[in-house]
Parts: C-alpha cells; structure tokens; sequence
C-alpha cells in the first residue's frame, strides 16, 4: 500500500488537473471573437459528445445494454417522454437478466 | 433537474458505491477515496487510475492519464461559456468544479430550449456530487455488503439519460449530420484511441461539420 503521504499528494495532482481540464474552457472561449462559425461549431460539438458518450458506452458494453439503449431511443422518440424512456430501458436491462 | 435527482439517486449512487469498494480493493484506503472523490469528482478518471494505483505511485502517469479522461471538461465549459463567462467569478469557479457530463447534458439541452439560468448546471452539479461523496464513503467502509446491483437493471440508467437527449436532438435536423459523424468516430475508435480519446475526436468532428455548415 502506498505511503499516506505520497498518496494524498497524488490526489492533490489529480485534483488541480481536474480543475484545469473544467476551468479552461470558458477561458479560452472569453478570448475568442464569436461569429456564426464559432456557434455552429460549439452547438454542433456539444450535441456531438453526448452522442459520443452513448456510442461508446454501447461500443463498451453487450448486447443487454445495447438493447436497452435502443429501447430508450425509441421510447423517448415515440412519447418525448425522458422519464419513460430510462424506466424502459431498465425494465429492459432487469428483465434481459431475468431470463439470461 | 427533476430526471438529475433520478439519476444522482439511481446512478451515481451505485457507481459511486462501485467505486469505493474497487479502490479499497486496489489499496486506496476508505479515508483516501473519499478525499478524492470530494475533490476530483470525475468518475471514469477516479475508475481509471485504480488500476495504476500501485506503491511507489507513477504520479506521472496517473496524472497523464487524469488529463486525457477528463479533456472531455474543456469542450464542455466551451460550450457552456457564453452563459457561464456572465456568471460572477466566484460562483463561476464554483460551478465549474461541479460540472460533469450529466449536468453539463442537462444544463445545454435547457438554454437550447431558450433557458437562460445557468444556475441549474450549479444546482445539478451539487446534486451529483452529494450522491458521489456519500456513495464512494458507504462503499469504501461497507463496500463488502453490497450485492450486485445490475440484476435490477439500474446500471443501464446513465446510459439511457444521455440516449434520451440525443434522441431529442435528433428531432432537429441539422444536428443530425454531427451526431452520425459522432458516433460513427466513437464507435470506430474505441479499440483505437486510449479511453476518453474517442469522445473528443467524435465531438471535435461534430463540431467541425456545424462550423462548415454556418461557414
């Protein structure tokens, strides 16, 4: 087991990297001259990482997940419902269990 | 808000729970786990360096690859600037510490809505972090008494949270474009780039075709 020390140093680090990574960004984007580039850029890629995120959390996963997913796609496309679409898709998963 | 509280109670928990146990297990002690949950805040990061927590600690790369799980934060506080850079700095700072994938999903769908509060990326962000700090101390002290929670099928919950809003997103046309190209990249890239890499090529990407598209 690391020395007590060494390890809360090594949180200490982690933590203003951390900080860097969520402060930077309205930083460099106070410096930046807006225009219609610059905003279809950053609403494009803010949809983009949620998309992103749902990719590769079904790429990282099985068959049990991916369905529920797609089961929460569809549900939320059919009643714009966000509620009934994550109670759906873990009924899904709990039920995928259930008979595995 | 209401769907964060859902989340934080249903997710974040367990997660966080999850946690606690896997880090005592590693040799992070009960006390050390907390800590760093407290202040770093960042799931996939804190998940991530377990495996490299060994003694003597490889600072170097513990924070290398701190910095590459959470690079995702910089394009997030991007998108979020216009709102957040009208924030006064101390409450800035504040809500930047408590900003994560969640509340960030929230917080955006909400202004694209035509909100304008950014007070809600703050709140959300208290939320998750309340249901972290205690997850990750009740699993690092009890984490042995926990079974295993994914027969209820609450695992699947984050996963599910983020779906719902680019399903939503999907509904506008011209998102539709960048979320394909986003997934398509995210996908290819997962055996490819190192963990949290393929989420910022596929939003950088994303990015770049609604640039083109306003060019």
């Amino acid at each position: 087991m690391p020395d007590q020390l060494d390890a809360y140093w090594t949180i200490a680090v982690m933590t203003i990297v951390t900080a860097f990574t969520r402060i930077v960004g309205p930083v460099v984007m106070s410096r930046i001259t807006s225009s219609p580039r610059v905003e279809g850029f950053l609403e494009s890629m803010a949809t983009s990482v949620v998309a992103g995120i749902v990719a590769t959390y079904v790429a990282q996963n099985g068959y049990r997940e991916a369905l529920a997913i797609v089961v929460a796609a569809a549900v939320m496309l059919i009643t714009r419902k966000a509620g009934m679409a994550m109670l759906a898709a873990v009924i899904t998963a709990a039920g995928w269990r259930l008979l595995a | 808000m209401r769907n964060l509280g859902m989340l934080g109670l249903f997710l974040v928990l367990p997660f966080a729970l999850a946690f606690g146990a896997a880090a005592v297990d590693q040799g992070v002690t009960a006390l050390q786990a907390t800590v760093m949950s407290a202040t770093v805040f960042a799931g996939a990061a804190q998940f991530a360096i377990l495996e490299l927590w060994t003694d003597p600690l490889p600072i170097i790369t513990i924070s290398l690859t701190t910095l590459a799980v959470n690079a995702r934060h910089l394009l997030l506080g991007a998108a979020l600037a216009k709102w957040l850079n009208l924030v006064p700095l101390p409450r800035r700072l504040v809500t930047l510490m408590v900003m994560s994938d969640a509340n960030f999903a929230d917080t955006h769908k909400n202004l694209k809505d035509g909100g304008t509060d950014v007070g809600i990326l703050l709140g959300g962000g208290i939320v998750l972090w309340t249901f972290w700090l205690i997850g990750t101390a009740a699993g690092a002290y009890a984490g042995n008494l926990i079974g295993d929670l994914s027969r209820f099928g609450i695992d699947v919950l984050i996963g599910a949270f983020f779906v719902t809003i680019t399903a939503a997103d999907t509904l506008v046309p011209k998102n539709r474009l960048p979320i394909i190209c986003a997934i398509v990249i995210a996908v290819a890239s997962v055996n490819i780039l190192p963990q949290g890499w393929g989420i910022i090529v596929a939003a950088i990407v994303g990015g770049a075709v609604g640039a083109f598209r306003n060019a």
